[in-house]
């Protein structure tokens, strides 16, 4: 009995040990998302980031590993806690505004492990806290002008997530960008409510078809439904944070693409200097961390190509505000900040 | 059981191998992520705990006859009003500067919570009896439809009333505030070791309630006449009825208890793990699928409360191992979902067949001549389940 007893208490000894640390020079990343790596949406977007970076940086000298599907917050914290706790990474990425609160703990806890979370303008006022957003207002503008122009019926449909973050700021950036071009032109708008409910996605679109839409646009992982639906009608279709070509076939017009390895690898060499967070990020058209990119079967007029280059470089001169009121509220928001040592890229 | 199992992880072996993944790199990644390190068993038995709530609850409704789908939204039920009155509590108790203070713990501001989660999943658990009982509604029905009626609530509730000020007009994502630390359930520590075992990681109080809690269940069905007539209710309503015990009564308290502990799971998750009451507008989304997987562990602990502690605990194993697979060895997540779901298959299907056994045995002993001896009350045949489950 006794040595029963003794064989248990060596068993949970054993774990009590120190986490271990990384013995080489390379940099590693651990990141969560939210769906799947391949969704052509928010995690994919994530995803080629990191190969990009691996890519520029080199595998000797990069590697990451990822948890993808990762929707229920709970077991996000799993994932989280035993990476960080490993020892093993330098960066631990939560790609998902949902994460904030576990980040925040996680953070307070492994000091000397990096965190970055978006999208989000918040590190919590800690020093190991890096926090991303994307000005996806911007392409959203964008995608909004565009489809301003090649609109028939005069009514476009938006799917939407939950009403938050650079979903919203999608929303809000491409209605102003259709009412630039014509006011009167109707967009409707429904955020669903879930990031990841496809068939509430794919009913979302075929009411706005069915209300007269000749145009969808969308974000967040669900679209792969309203994608569908757009290519079963023979409807266009604006796309944002990853490319969706592949999917959308001859009705893909734009996609707004989110090139996270721009910050990431700026990250990464401020975590080489010892700085390990307390700043944010923002992805925008200027420091190129947002890129529009055309379907490859889309074909556009020279015309239409003329307001996209002028709509880009009005966007990038700060002619064009693709949200009025942003300066103002980011403002506010930035003073809030409890830390007050946060930048912006 | 173990046949079950070793059966599935086989067929789960030809998926792995199918996606040129090693199965025994797989199911050693998969042990060490539910049981390898400190961490990791504590997780698993952080994710066994709103497992564990659950599972009880559902014993309850199936030993009286109910089939209980609807631990997801009795979750949600229990959570918004648990969270709500540790909101309100704490700002009443505790001043602001003492909101985060560490070690703080406020047993009225806990209770009270606690007592309010069980309350609002018990009456929504409940209406689902009562529309069974009175209107004969079909419970599955009725309790699936209470989900989604649950999750759209929460959506609501937490988009406007329960927003966190901190959000609303900035992010608004749909979350409550933080809970003060007074309102929060302790975590849970073993004295062994330097530090604590368990001392760094999420493993709170709640454990322990779930527990103890399964163990008064099991002295209240097995060892009270109240929980007699629940179990016999369960076996035979007619002859329950004939007994005098009344059935619609009982209907309706088993599936208020069930909806009760359900609440208490999500209630526990606020208090004890996540502090707030967040959403990302899907039911699993909060809950885990804990109102789900709570179905299967009842299962597979026999119906007995007892049993479903370590069923919730292997349940809440596999996971939290299942990801670490992931991790491990790279496989998409939906290979996860397909072992985890064969596991689950195997697992209760020889359950069922086991019953079925046993049940044709006693229908081959139950000639008439045994009938006449043993009178044929329901309390005969409900014998066989005396204290094994």
């Amino acid at each position: 009995m006794k040595q029963r007893h003794l064989i248990i208490l060596v068993f949970l000894l054993s774990w009590a040990g120190m986490p271990s640390l990384a013995q080489d020079d390379v940099f590693r990343v651990a990141a969560l998302m939210p769906s799947a790596i391949n969704d052509l949406a928010f995690s994919q977007s994530m995803y080629d980031g990191l190969v990009a970076v691996q890519d520029e940086l080199g595998e000797d000298a990069f590697q990451f590993d990822v948890q993808d599907s990762t929707y229920i917050v709970d077991d996000a914290a799993v994932a989280l806690r035993d990476w960080a706790a490993s020892g093993e990474y330098q960066l631990v990425i939560a790609h998902g505004s949902q994460y904030g609160p576990i980040v925040e703990e996680l953070a307070t806890e492994f000091l000397d492990v990096s965190f970055a979370w978006g999208t989000r303008q918040d590190t919590f006022g800690l020093d190991n806290v890096y926090s991303y957003a994307a000005a996806s207002d911007e392409g959203g503008y964008f995608n909004g002008v565009l489809a301003a122009h090649l609109t028939e019926s005069r009514v476009i449909g938006l799917v939407g997530p939950i009403e938050v973050g650079d979903g919203k700021l999608y929303a809000d950036g491409f209605a102003n960008g259709v009412a630039s071009v014509d006011p009167d032109i109707d967009v409707n708008i429904v955020f669903i409510g879930s990031f990841s409910d496809v068939p509430l996605a794919t009913e979302a679109a075929e009411t706005h078809i069915a209300n007269g839409a000749d145009i969808l646009t969308g974000t967040a992982q669900m679209v792969v439904g309203p994608i569908a639906s757009a290519l079963e009608n023979d409807v266009l279709w604006f796309g944002s944070d990853s490319s969706q070509d592949e999917l959308s076939g001859d009705i893909g017009v734009a996609f707004q693409i989110y090139k996270w390895d721009v910050l990431l690898l700026d990250m990464i060499s401020k975590i080489d200097e010892g700085i390990l967070g307390g700043e944010y990020y923002v992805l925008t058209l200027e420091n190129e961390g947002l890129v529009m990119e055309f379907d490859k079967d889309f074909e556009i007029s020279d015309e239409l190509m003329a307001v996209a280059e002028e709509t880009i470089a009005g966007i990038v001169s700060g002619d064009i505000m693709p949200i009025p009121a942003m300066d103002d509220d980011m403002a506010a928001e930035s003073e809030d900040e409890d830390d007050g040592e946060d930048s912006e890229d | 059981m173990i046949v079950a199992l070793v059966l599935a992880l086989l067929v789960a072996s030809v998926l792995l191998l199918a996606l040129n993944a090693n199965p025994l790199e797989a199911y050693a990644a998969m042990w060490e992520g539910a049981a390898g390190k400190e961490n990791a068993t504590a997780e698993t038995l952080v994710k066994a705990t709103p497992i564990l709530f659950v599972g009880i609850g559902i014993t309850i409704a199936f030993r009286g006859g109910m089939i209980n789908i609807g631990g997801e939204g009795q979750m949600i039920a229990g959570a918004l009003a648990g969270v709500t009155i540790a909101l309100i509590l704490g700002e009443m108790r505790v001043p602001p500067e003492l909101a985060k203070e560490k070690g703080a713990f406020d047993l009225i501001i806990v209770t009270c919570s606690l007592v309010g989660g069980f309350l609002a999943g018990a009456l929504y658990g409940g209406l689902a009896g009562f529309l069974k009982a009175y209107f004969d509604v079909n419970e599955i029905l009725s309790t699936i439809m209470l989900n989604q009626i649950a999750v759209q609530m929460m959506n609501f509730l937490l988009n406007g009333i329960l927003l966190d000020p901190a959000e609303a007009g900035i992010n608004n994502i749909p979350k409550t505030a933080r809970l003060v630390t007074a309102a929060q359930l302790p975590r849970l520590s073993l004295p062994i070791g330097d530090p604590h075992l368990f001392a760094r990681t999420r493993l709170h109080w709640g454990l322990i309630i779930a527990i103890v809690l399964a163990v008064i269940i099991y002295i209240f069905l097995w060892r009270t006449s109240l929980g007699y007539r629940i179990r016999a209710v369960g076996e035979n309503q007619r002859a329950s009825s004939y007994a005098g015990i009344n059935v619609k009564r009982q209907m309706m308290f088993s599936m208020f208890l069930a909806g009760g502990f359900a609440g208490l799971a999500g209630v526990v998750q606020v208090l004890g793990l996540q502090y707030r009451l967040q959403t990302d507008g899907s039911p699993a989304g909060f809950t885990g699928a804990a109102g789900f997987n709570g179905i299967v562990a009842a299962l597979f602990g026999g119906l007995n409360p007892i049993g479903a502690i370590p069923a919730a605990a292997f349940f809440g194993g596999l996971l939290v191992g299942a990801q670490k697979m992931q991790r491990e060895l790279g496989v998409p997540a939906s290979l996860i979902t397909a072992v985890n779901g064969l596991i689950v298959v195997f697992v209760v299907s020889s359950e069922i067949f086991i019953l079925q056994r046993s049940k044709r045995r006693v229908s081959l002993q139950e000639t008439p001549d045994n009938l006449g001896s043993s009178g044929g009350k329901p309390a005969d045949r409900a014998s066989p389940d005396e204290g094994s489950g």
